[in-house]
């Protein structure tokens, strides 16, 4: 047909790059209340549940038997499931209903019921929600530090920045998967550069992540998927029941740890059993929940495009961050992924989050250019600093993070630089040399940086494992080649792994090692003039007023 | 090669796979409610997500029986999942299936080694597939690949979702890609230690393409048959 | 300053009621809590009970030194919890109405005792079809006889039988 000109040129616009699908209810391409979706239902027969969401107990897969037997407080359960759903929502949004009033309901909700509660709340009743229900206080988020070459003294200098910035959490990961090791520890010597107290982790294999949480090299890990069909879990190559003892194996040995999971993952493993993708997610929270895991990363996280693709997926991706807070549980709220082609959109995937404010409103943040991001990208990421800083300056919101000026980053790469390459020349691993440190030093990118031997470097990671390298050699190495502040950092992480106050709700820690988690700072929202303020915590409000690309009236040179 | 495929036809191969409805351009009538028909068949439609269809009969791609274990020191077993070639025929990019395995196994033999092909029917799960392929390879080494590209190289002491490398933004593989994952597969069996593939990566990919990705794996995890054998596919360039 | 105050009183009166134990250095298997519990605002123990926190050898916060790394006289089994800590984390946090993580807590003192080879080959063999149902059972075994981990022998027995009925075994793929 003839085109009409504006169409035409509407469809160049970054928006149609983006996929968008129909809703398809029968392969799960549906956000919430498909028309699958099992009618909420329990019965509770001296003690033991045989019938939830419509599912006899025989013919209970794993995952519902999972939470069945660990994942429900059964004591509520009759009476909450009575509850009408629209009472709940609403118990919700009410400033005047405490927190703690609203999670004695939803700890005794099903899988099912729980959806259809949040199927009730718009998307501003959803941030106002979030808002009252994130466990800890305080807001915080998460960076991602990676690189595309895997080096590992451009890592180093990266966490120094992203620290230096305010990230408490910082996740890396691989290109190849052997560097795992060498990526975990320059991860973990930057980021104590950059300020002391940041918790680091390594996306890997599940085994060989906790095995390098047991050696030291990592303080938390995240990346433990969980999912909402039982064919999909096994494809994980796990069950709930595995999950949950390597949930323990963690606690067991001072490591804090989440799990994952996220809108869109079961129809992007192929197997939905015909549900919407909400359904499947409060199953994934339950697991969670049933495990006794202080935290969940969800929202989308990886598979963003699946439930942005539908209509209603980015209300409902913030209606299972919710649901994850609504089960007391740390949330770790997406925004991690590259979403779309169009700025605009990927400010409407962030808002949510971001005005809500969540334990991490993003996790992970890109703290390098998406091009060298090796999760395949974020959302935000380096190149969006300042406009972050402003979107918190504009609408005074703590969004986690705040400006710092050039010459503070300058000097804080070039140590966590040198501090690693030191770090490498005492565990006897292949050179750094001086031009890295350099080069590391005033990079954006990994282009920026020389070429490394990465064939030595692998097999220089294997022996370090083979080895039986930990934590304590890293302090050692630090600290013999006189970097004594960040050894004694070092070293104060793993007290704190003695210590055990990190494994509690959403903790982190501020640059003294002073643990801020929901048991301590546990959010008291209840309207205005209550809970976790902006202005009340003038010394953040301070460093995010503080943008040096701000004009200074008092300072003008005319 | 086809390494660089025109934006336009790709942006149609997305678009009739995403929505089956047919996507033809007619001219737009001005006359009352007309009837919008396009009505799919219902049954023999290759093309349903809704059910698995029967394999396509290739003179290139032979089943040949239940694969055995190799015990050949210098083959490398590429693992193909369920639909690959027989069902869907190119990956996401549009690549043709026949191309793809072509270079894998170039690649395999620029190194003096044998090729030996696999159909896996137990899961679509890339890992999964590598992790089954390398227990039938003579060297331990096996590759991987899924009918939407993604790709891995396993070795058999790993645990399933564990790697030597995995590749798993199929829209940024070319031929040339497809090549030098064979080629480094063949060398991690002669024990070389090989520098990885270079990553490429493209962060909007993902946004471009996880749709189609997910309707790709959906229709090949319709093929899945639970405890049946893989099979050994005699392949035919000539 | 009174929250210094009410600090050492809390820390006086905790050390009174766990006479003997708290003092007695720390073994894999007492608990050091009488019956009430730890609470929030026994937390976190890092400032305010350092006195109840030991490494597993029965080093005190205090002892995690530079100095003491160096010299050797703390390594890296010393930078490990202990059980009886977890128990502690377990009390404050079911104090804050998080049963769930106390339960999590539980099973995870019990795998203190257990060696990192061992506990990671253990969680291999709770994947699916990795192992058959006596495998999962003489695990469980194990876990009773050897680590007196009764929480997670059960875990063990549990997934067993859910296994099977589930077709999640060695073979059942």
């Amino acid at each position: 047909m003839k085109r009409q000109k504006r169409f035409e040129e509407l469809e160049k616009r970054p928006i149609h790059e983006d996929g968008f699908v129909k809703e398809w209810p029968d392969e799960g391409l549906i956000a919430m209340m498909g028309p699958n979706d099992p009618k909420p239902s329990i019965k509770i027969e001296n003690g033991v549940v045989t019938e939830l969401d419509s599912k006899k107990r025989d013919d209970f897969d794993l995952i519902d038997m999972y939470i069945a037997t660990y994942g429900i407080d059964l004591k509520n359960a009759e009476k909450v499931m009575a509850m009408d759903s629209i009472k709940i929502a609403n118990m919700l949004v009410d400033p005047n209903v405490s927190r703690k009033e609203v999670i004695n309901v939803t700890l005794a909700l099903t899988p099912a019921k729980a959806e259809e509660v949040i199927s009730k709340l718009n998307f501003g009743e959803m941030i106002m929600a979030s808002q009252k229900m994130r466990p800890r206080r305080t807001p915080a988020t998460q960076a991602h530090v990676t690189n595309i070459r895997d080096n590992p003294v451009l890592i180093a200098a990266d966490a120094a920045d992203a620290a230096e910035r305010g990230f408490p959490e910082q996740e890396t990961t691989t290109a190849v998967a052997r560097y795992a090791p060498l990526n975990a520890i320059a991860l973990l010597v930057g980021s104590q550069t950059g300020r002391p107290g940041v918790l680091t982790q390594c996306s890997v294999e599940e085994a060989l992540e906790l095995n390098m949480g047991m050696k030291g090299f990592t303080g938390y890990a995240e990346t433990i998927s969980v999912y909402g069909t039982d064919q999909v879990f096994t494809d994980g190559d796990d069950t709930p029941w595995s999950k949950g003892f390597l949930a323990s194996c963690y606690a067991s040995r001072g490591l804090k740890m989440r799990f994952t999971s996220g809108s869109g993952s079961e129809a992007m493993m192929g197997n939905t059993e015909g549900k919407s993708m909400l359904y499947l997610e409060a199953r994934c929270i339950f697991i969670t929940k049933a495990s006794g895991v202080q935290g969940l990363q969800n929202g989308g996280v990886s598979c963003i495009g699946i439930p942005g693709a539908v209509p209603s997926g980015i209300r409902s991706v913030m209606g299972e961050n919710l649901l994850c807070m609504m089960m007391d549980i740390e949330c770790a709220s997406g925004n991690d992924q590259a979403f779309s082609h169009s700025d605009m959109r990927r400010t409407e995937r962030l808002l949510g989050q971001f005005i809500a404010g969540t334990d991490y409103v993003s996790s992970g943040y890109s703290s390098t250019p998406n091009y060298d991001n090796t999760f395949a990208g974020s959302n935000t990421d380096a190149m969006d600093y300042d406009d972050y800083y402003i979107m918190e300056r504009d609408l005074m919101i703590n969004g986690g993070i705040h400006p710092v000026d050039e010459a503070t980053i300058i000097k804080v790469r070039n140590k966590a630089a040198k501090a690693v390459q030191a770090v490498f020349e005492e565990l006897g691993l292949p050179k750094i040399t001086d031009e890295e440190v350099e080069a590391a030093t005033y990079a954006n990118t990994s282009k920026d940086m020389p070429d490394r031997n990465m064939v030595e470097d692998m097999k220089a990671a294997e022996d370090l494992l083979n080895r039986g390298v930990t934590a304590v050699d890293i302090v050692k190495a630090l600290y013999e080649s006189g970097f004594k502040d960040i050894a004694t950092e070092v070293l104060n992480l793993q007290k704190q792994k003695v210590c055990g106050d990190f494994l509690q709700t959403s903790a982190i820690f501020d640059k003294d090692w002073n643990v801020i988690s929901a048991v301590n700072n546990p959010n008291d929202y209840q309207g205005p003039g209550t809970g976790y303020r902006l202005d009340e915590d003038p010394e953040e409000w301070e460093r995010i007023k503080d943008v040096p690309f701000a004009l200074d009236p008092g300072h003008m040179k005319f | 090669m086809s390494n660089s495929i025109d934006e336009d036809l790709l942006r149609r191969i997305i678009k009739e796979v995403i929505s089956e409805s047919s996507n033809v351009d007619k001219p737009i009538s001005f006359g009352e409610g007309q009837a919008s028909t396009s009505v799919a068949t219902a049954d023999d439609d290759r093309s349903t997500l809704s059910h698995a269809v029967s394999e396509e009969k290739l003179d290139w791609f032979k089943h040949v029986g239940v694969a055995k274990p190799g015990f050949s020191q210098d083959e490398v077993v590429i693992g193909v999942a369920p639909a690959f070639a027989e069902v869907l025929t190119s990956n996401m990019r549009g690549i043709p299936h026949k191309d793809i395995l072509r270079q894998l196994i170039a690649g395999i033999e620029e190194e003096g080694l044998k090729a030996r092909v696999v159909k896996i029917y137990r899961t679509s799960d890339v890992s999964f597939c590598g992790a089954e392929a390398d227990k039938l390879s003579g060297s331990g080494i096996a590759i991987a690949i899924q009918s939407k590209g993604t790709t891995i190289i396993h070795q058999k002491d790993q645990e399933p979702l564990s790697n030597l490398e995995l590749f798993p933004q199929a829209p940024v593989l070319t031929l040339d890609t497809y090549r030098a994952i064979g080629k480094n597969a063949a060398e991690y069996a002669k024990n070389m230690s090989p520098t990885p593939v270079p990553t490429v990566n493209d962060q909007m990919a993902r946004v471009a393409y996880q749709a189609i990705s997910a309707l790709m794996h959906i229709k090949e995890t319709k093929q899945v048959v639970q405890g049946k054998p893989a099979e050994e596919i005699e392949v035919n360039f000539d | 300053m009174s929250e210094i105050d009410d600090l050492v009183a809390r820390v006086a009166q905790q050390l009174q009621s766990q006479s003997g134990t708290a003092t007695s250095g720390a073994t894999a298997t007492t608990h050091a809590t009488s019956g009430k519990g730890l609470g929030a605002s026994d937390y976190p123990l890092y400032k305010k009970h350092p006195e109840l926190v030991k490494s597993p050898s029965g080093q005190s916060l205090d002892d995690i030194t530079i100095d003491n790394v160096l010299s050797g006289k703390v390594g890296s089994k010393d930078l490990r919890i202990t059980s009886d800590t977890l128990q502690y984390q377990g009390e404050i946090a079911d104090h804050a109405g998080r049963s769930a993580i106390q339960r999590n807590m539980a099973r995870a003192a019990e795998l203190t005792a257990i060696p990192d080879d061992r506990l990671l080959e253990m969680y291999g063999a709770l994947r699916p079809y990795r192992s058959s149902k006596q495998d999962l059972l003489d695990i469980s075994d194990e876990l009773a006889t050897k680590y007196h981990a009764t929480i997670c022998s059960g875990w063990f027995k549990e997934a067993a039988q859910y296994y099977e009925k589930n077709k999640k075994l060695k073979g059942d793929n």
